[in-house]
């Protein structure tokens, strides 16, 4: 019989943890004989252990666990929103304590764990002890385990958020000494800014102190093991967050140098250092040898590697425009870019991001045409940098194709920014024109170069690489690829003969030497038969210069002459057509003309001239009163002062039937003579001749419109016109065949025009433009639309 | 180019030979219609009022017309179909022209078979479309009556007001097709 109650202390005494209590106290050798002897003697001892084992679970569960987790719940209903507080970067004054408060929650609750936790790893050695069973341990659940679960199990919402505060913290104090180093000139100047490690005022720092805690808190939880899942989540959501924060410090807006090497150093250094610091015990700090780091960290920097190329591609890809826009000096940006896509795949979002910029930024109504090709152009080159394929060139700049093909300037532009003086992107193009073109024979000559072959880049949904056209047209350069804005060079061509033609006749000492120079370029660009007409029209233009000179020097045709005619003579056939203004001139000058007109059938035989008589300049000396003057005028002008010699008051209908010129035009016509103060208008519609400088009537004042713009005027019939013309022929085409055929669809109407009607003259006519031009007809009563087809109003 | 090339010759080259096969089984053909693409041209520039006519489909030897019956006749106010079927030696041949609607006249049979001079034994290559076309509506308003295809319509012509009330009659009874 023993001394149950004795006994029973001693147990307690041993695992205190039976009693509720877990504080150790030390027990001598005697104490484990006696219970170990009396224990065996009943054979309770597996009872026992069972029973510890029992214990040991529920304090884990019921007085650790939520202890540690009291800290955590604690502070989160204290400050409302401590995770936003503790990540915003600009701290608030009142969140510093906070912050620190938190930091030494945690600091806290590790102790208090760790204590526990080591009670209880007591209470298994001594357990072992008593049992004398090598066995026993391992049927034992280690208590690292046990403490897993409970912990686990108990897990509050919240604490990821205290973690990463403690982190935070402690990653601010491990780079405190480089980021002090960058900024010293700054912490020089403002001496009472608080320590960037602590948030304390400089004087009363405790970034040591804080560190010593830190590193004992982690010493703790890696002997606890509980280091990765405690911290891990939490660990890489801030590393993220720097690496974030990171790159937008130093990388944002910067495209002129490479941030790549700088960025994965930062990573090994200052990140990679750091974490090998929490997750190594504090002893083999001192000689960490790269082989020592341990799996989770290698697995960390994988990850961090992977994610600070995304962030960074990210990075780039939304100042993308920015950089298109800079682009030959943000190259180092998008070679940056280019190593991180052949990392990951960032194509989607490249393409996506870059659309919806490219759209936002300058597909509206608010940019010029010209700066839209601008962009354009600068786009092709940068993205052709990025992507020699061309695929991501292509679905990225489909937007801006479409949108050019809606504005009605943009031939026009292209054509003025190919032939303009000074140095545009497209001139300079034009002007390596031989150089592409070799390259573009390589580029044809698939076979003999399939070494070169690579396939087209991957990520990218392939129905779009089949609905788009081949690779020579992916390879083909910048000015194919302005040019192919509309699909067609006729389009260009008809509206670079426009341009060229008008650029003739207004500047009729015009630069021959670089018409023809542009002109060669062309030819080697889009062969010599689009440009055939530009040839004929520059011959045209020297020719009529030397008949000039013949006519002239042949004294019988012409006697006593007026005034001097100098005609450019324009074959009719090649040149553009004119608008259909007209004037009838004055019968003296007529009788001058037709004097021209027989010297040039005798020098040319069967050929006469029709005169064009609204096109040209005059010279003219106007005698008025006291005043003399000297101008050039376009002949319009020149008519009207002439009727003036005769009669000082004319109404605009006398002058309109005289000169066969409606009344509209010719008042904008008068209105240069009232800017110059001769004419004025006495009463609407009356105007007479002032003799003296200063008779301007108040009327006329309010009047005067800009005659500037007389000189821009084009004496060509703008492309829209020509357009109706070609449309007018497709009209009789499409009431031909719905006469006989009654009612078609509007898919079939465009297959027989192309079939039937692109004979006159090979016009390109898309189904949507047909579909508008058909619908204009609707809206005219001209065709009825119904059921899907089209049929001819009755 | 490919239509010189025989065949045969140019069946390997693919899918872009065969269907210039298709479109042009003889060298000639290709003049043929050319010179069809032209009068299509000219008739669709002319714009004259009263005939038309365009190609029925993608094959430009076969072609509707429409003429409108010429006023001051009994054929005012009413609109003929023809079809025109040119043949591979057009324009040496006549191409063979029908009416598609009903036409009650001396020279026309009920099947829409004409007898007009111009498309047998007096063709010329100098004819077109446009002539074709317009000597058949000519022909409506001037029967030629000594060779009739329909004879009642031969004999009644004489009484113009008579043939008005039976040509009304008949369109009446034609009008479904």
């Amino acid at each position: 019989m023993c001394d149950y109650r004795a006994l029973w202390s001693d147990v307690v005494l041993i695992f205190p943890i039976l009693d509720g209590k877990y504080p150790v106290k030390n027990v001598d050798e005697k104490a484990y004989e006696n219970v170990y002897r009396h224990l065996s003697y009943v054979g309770n001892i597996d009872r026992l252990t069972a029973i510890i084992e029992l214990e040991t679970e529920s304090i884990a569960r019921n007085i650790l666990a939520p202890k540690f987790w009291k800290h955590f719940c604690l502070t989160s209903g204290e400050s409302s929103s401590p995770q936003h507080k503790s990540l915003s970067d600009s701290y608030a004054i009142g969140a510093l304590k906070d912050t620190n408060a938190l930091f030494s929650h945690f600091v806290e609750a590790i102790e208090e764990l760790y204590n526990g936790f080591q009670c209880l790893q007591e209470m298994k050695s001594r357990l072992m002890q008593l049992s004398k069973n090598p066995l026993l341990s391992a049927k034992l659940k280690s208590i690292q385990t046990t403490l897993h679960i409970a912990m686990l199990a108990q897990l509050p919402p919240t604490f990821n958020s205290i973690v990463s505060d403690f982190y935070c913290l402690h990653f601010r104090l491990f780079t405190k000494d480089s980021y002090q180093a960058s900024t010293t000139i700054d912490s020089e100047v403002f001496t009472d800014l608080p320590c960037v490690g602590c948030n304390c005022d400089v004087e009363q720092c405790c970034c040591v102190k804080l560190s010593e805690m830190v590193k004992s808190s982690n010493f703790k939880l890696f002997e606890l093991g509980l280091i990765d899942r405690l911290a891990g989540s939490a660990l890489t959501a801030l590393i993220k967050l720097k690496i974030k924060e990171h790159i937008t410090d130093t990388c944002l807006g910067i495209f002129d140098r490479s941030h790549l090497k700088q960025l994965e150093s930062w990573i090994n250094d200052t990140v990679m250092t750091w974490l090998t610091s929490i997750f190594t015990a504090p002893k083999s700090k001192k000689d960490i040898l790269p082989e020592k780091i341990p799996d989770s960290v290698q697995a960390f920097k994988v990850k961090l590697t992977y994610f600070m190329y995304e962030t960074f591609a990210q990075n780039v890809i939304s100042q993308f425009f920015s950089i298109i826009i800079d682009y030959p000096d943000s190259t180092l940006a998008i070679d940056d870019l280019r190593i991180c896509m052949e990392k990951i795949d960032m194509r989607v979002y490249l393409t996506e991001s870059l659309r919806s910029s490219l759209e936002a930024r300058i597909l509206h109504p608010g940019v010029n045409t010209m700066d839209i090709l601008t962009g354009y152009v600068a786009a092709i080159k940068a993205i052709r940098h990025l992507d020699s394929t061309g695929v991501i060139l292509e679905i990225v700049t489909a937007p801006i194709k479409d949108y050019l093909r809606k504005r009605n300037d943009t031939v026009r532009r292209v054509v003025t920014a190919l032939t303009e003086e000074g140095p545009t992107d497209l001139s300079e193009e034009l002007a390596k024109g031989e150089f592409v073109k070799e390259g573009k024979e390589a580029g044809l000559d698939e076979f003999s170069n399939w070494e070169n072959w690579e396939p087209d880049p991957f990520g990218i949904d392939p129905n779009i690489l089949h609905i788009n056209s081949s690779k020579i047209i992916r390879s083909a350069d910048i000015i194919s690829m302005v040019v192919d804005i509309y699909g067609s060079k006729e389009l260009f061509m008809v509206e670079y003969r426009n341009l060229m033609a008008d650029r003739l006749l207004s500047q009729l000492d015009f630069n021959s030497e670089k018409e023809i120079r542009n002109l060669e370029l062309l030819k080697i660009r889009f062969g010599e038969s689009l440009l055939h007409s530009c040839e004929v029209m520059l011959k045209d233009v020297t020719d009529s210069k030397r008949i000039n000179t013949h006519i002239h020097g042949d004294g019988n045709c012409n006697e006593s002459p007026l005034f001097d005619i100098s005609a450019l003579i324009i074959s009719a056939q090649f040149w553009p057509s004119f608008n259909k203004e007209s004037l009838q001139l004055p019968e003296e000058m007529e009788n001058e003309f037709k004097k021209f007109t027989s010297a040039y059938e005798s020098y040319k035989g069967n050929r006469t001239l029709n005169w064009r008589t609204v096109t040209g300049r005059v010279q003219i000396i106007i005698e008025i009163g006291e005043r003399v003057m000297e101008m050039t005028v376009p002949p319009t002008q020149a008519v009207i002062i002439y009727h003036f010699q005769k009669k000082n008051v004319w109404t605009l209908e006398e002058l309109s039937t005289l000169t066969k010129v409606p009344q509209s035009a010719l008042r904008r016509r008068i209105s240069f003579w009232q800017n110059h103060g001769l004419i004025s208008e006495t009463e609407p519609g009356v105007y007479s001749l002032l003799e003296k400088e200063s008779e301007k009537t108040q009327f006329e004042d309010m009047n005067i419109t800009d005659a500037d713009e007389e000189d821009l005027e084009s004496a060509m019939a703008s492309a829209s016109d020509q357009r109706e013309e070609e449309l007018q022929v497709f009209w009789s085409y499409i009431v031909g065949m719905l006469t006989n055929l009654d009612s078609m669809p509007i898919d079939r109407i465009h297959q027989m025009l192309k079939l039937f009607a692109s004979h006159s003259g090979g016009v390109e006519f898309t189904q949507d433009e047909l579909k508008h031009f058909l619908q204009r007809k609707v809206r005219e009563h001209k065709l009825l639309f119904s059921g899907g087809v089209y049929q001819l109003a009755k | 180019m490919a239509q010189n090339i025989s065949p045969e010759q140019s069946g390997g080259a693919g899918g872009s030979s065969k269907h210039n096969d298709d479109l042009l089984p003889v060298k000639d053909n290709h003049a043929v219609s050319k010179r069809l693409h032209k009068e299509l041209m000219n008739l669709m520039m002319a714009n004259e009022k009263g005939i038309s006519a365009f190609p029925d489909g993608e094959n430009i030897f076969k072609w509707v017309g429409t003429i409108a019956g010429p006023i001051n006749t009994v054929y005012a106010s009413q609109t003929y179909r023809l079809s025109l079927d040119f043949p591979n030696s057009y324009p040496y041949a006549a191409p063979v022209v029908k009416f598609l609607t009903p036409c009650f006249h001396p020279n026309v049979d009920l099947q829409g078979a004409i007898c007009l001079d111009i498309l047998k034994d007096k063709w010329s290559a100098l004819y077109d479309v446009r002539t074709i076309l317009l000597s058949i509506q000519s022909l409506l308003g001037e029967p030629n009556n000594e060779s009739p295809l329909n004879a009642q319509a031969a004999m009644m012509w004489n009484d113009q007001k008579e043939y008005k009330k039976y040509l009304d009659a008949f369109y009446e009874k034609h009008k479904d097709t």
